[in-house]
């Protein structure tokens, strides 16, 4: 019993630190490709400095980051402060628990596991408000308000596109979701939550063009304002493991997760696939956001309301009709 | 209807903002590593002004009219000459501008009698002290010549 549960213990801290580890070099890479990509469409280099085409910019950009100090502003109320950043990076750890990255590489295979997961990546915008209240400025605080009200309207569609993929396999279990996309990815048989599913993704990640809880031009740098050093570093960081979390949801859901295209696999092993469907969908992601302006605040909530869950109610119902009656 | 309508023709106009990125992205840089590599500079660029130096008489030709002092909107130029005797002609002995404060107009040109001003093409200019921002033309001239 003792043996068994010191085991146990073991199991959960190299869980940990292997998940710490991915999800630190992962954001380091995402930092790296986003500033790249950002500078190939704008035609110029972007960093090429440290190491080889710049890929140790983000390592040198993440010491000088720890080696700041941290500021806490005398009026902020400082225990909610400098529990913030601690608490938006938690529930990104949580969503590790059920990516189901190969056949046989979950960490546990929950039959609610697609809940799971949403349930706990709504709570990071409980610490962007926390932050953002905490730090007792204003630019801060609109921009913690302003992450509240695009969260609760964009979590309706999202979670509407990802029940019509549970009513097509009847589950909320990734690995019986994959299963079932042997085949067809869910992508083809449903395009249009697939479609609500990424712009809703981007919007709860806010990444451009939904970015307004951190529109520079207008809130300086919106819930983050006041904070320094690594506590903005881990604000950064959780912002990249969402994203990786919100594409590999996708993946899962939508892009067959380890499956190859058409059920064909060509000899690459299954967590292959996934990652590199992950990282394509990634730089889509990017690509998006060096394209698009951002959104007024107005347009994002009329596009989320007036567009997004009609479309996905629709998409549900049809969805529904044809379960039933086919 | 316009409701529909609006979704495609808004969804099809993104679609083709991302096509146009997509393009610049594999499209080769434009820009290069700017202490180890430059550009070369077009004839066309307009630094701070300079004498030129006319092969014939090997010198400038500035009789310090004062035109380009009276015309400048910045009063940048300050210029002073001298006549040898009294019925020779004016020539300069001092040109300094104060680049600080030069709007790049380029009025000091165009209006020179003798066309004895020109563009330098001087474009990496760092100092220390908003003085050094003064230059001495003639010393400059004296420093191409030789």
């Amino acid at each position: 019993m003792g043996s068994e549960m010191a085991s146990d213990w073991i199991r959960i801290i190299v869980g940990l630190i292997i998940v710490l580890a991915f999800s630190q070099l992962n954001a380091l890479f995402l930092v790296w490709l986003e500033r790249k990509v950002a500078g190939h469409i704008q035609l110029r280099y972007g960093p090429m400095e440290v190491g080889p085409h710049g890929i140790l910019q983000t390592i040198a950009d993440g010491i000088k980051l720890v080696g700041k100090e941290l500021i806490t502003p005398l009026s902020a109320d400082w225990k909610l402060f400098v529990i913030a950043p601690v608490l938006v990076f938690m529930p990104v750890l949580v969503a590790f628990l059920v990516l189901p990255f190969d056949e046989n590489l979950v960490i546990r295979d929950m039959n609610l596991g697609v809940l799971l997961i949403f349930a706990f990546s709504t709570l990071s915008v409980l610490a962007i408000l926390a932050g953002g209240w905490a730090a007792n400025n204003k630019y801060a605080l609109l921009g913690a308000i302003r992450s509240v009200a695009q969260n609760v309207a964009y979590e309706i569609p999202l979670l509407l596109a990802v029940l019509s993929v549970a009513l097509m396999t009847q589950s909320l279990r990734f690995s019986e979701i994959v299963a079932a996309q042997c085949r067809v990815w869910f992508i083809f048989l449903q395009p249009v939550a697939g479609l609500i599913f990424l712009i809703c993704a981007t919007a709860e990640t806010n990444r451009a063009p939904f970015d307004i809880p951190e529109a520079e031009s207008e809130l300086i740098a919106g819930f983050h304002t006041e904070y320094s050093g690594m506590r903005f570093g881990l604000f950064f960081l959780a912002e990249y493991t969402n994203m990786f979390i919100v594409s590999a949801v996708a993946t899962a859901l939508f892009f067959g997760g380890w499956h190859g295209p058409f059920g064909f696999s060509f000899g690459l092993p299954g967590i292959v696939w996934f990652l590199l469907k992950v990282y394509i969908l990634l730089f889509v992601i990017m690509w998006v956001r060096w394209t698009f302006p951002r959104v007024r605040f107005d347009q994002l909530m009329n596009f989320s309301w007036k567009v997004m869950l009609p479309l996905s109610l629709l998409n549900l119902i049809v969805t529904a009709a044809v379960l039933k009656f086919i | 209807m316009s409701y529909w309508k609006e979704i495609i023709e808004g969804g099809w106009s993104l679609v083709e903002g991302m096509r146009v990125t997509v393009r610049r992205l594999v499209r080769p840089v434009v820009t290069v590593q700017y202490p180890r590599k430059q550009l070369t500079l077009s004839p066309a660029y307009r630094g701070h002004i300079e004498f030129k130096v006319f092969p014939e008489i090997g010198t400038h030709r500035c009789i310090a009219c004062g035109t380009c002092q009276r015309t400048c909107p910045s009063g940048v130029i300050k210029v002073q000459g001298v006549k040898d005797h009294a019925r020779a002609p004016k020539v300069a002995t001092h040109y300094m501008i104060d680049f600080t404060r030069c709007s790049l107009c380029g009025l000091c040109v165009e209006c020179c009698p003798t066309q004895t001003l020109k563009y330098s093409t001087e474009y990496q200019l760092e100092e220390e002290s908003r003085w050094d921002g003064v230059y001495d033309l003639m010393a400059r001239l004296e420093e191409r010549r030789t």
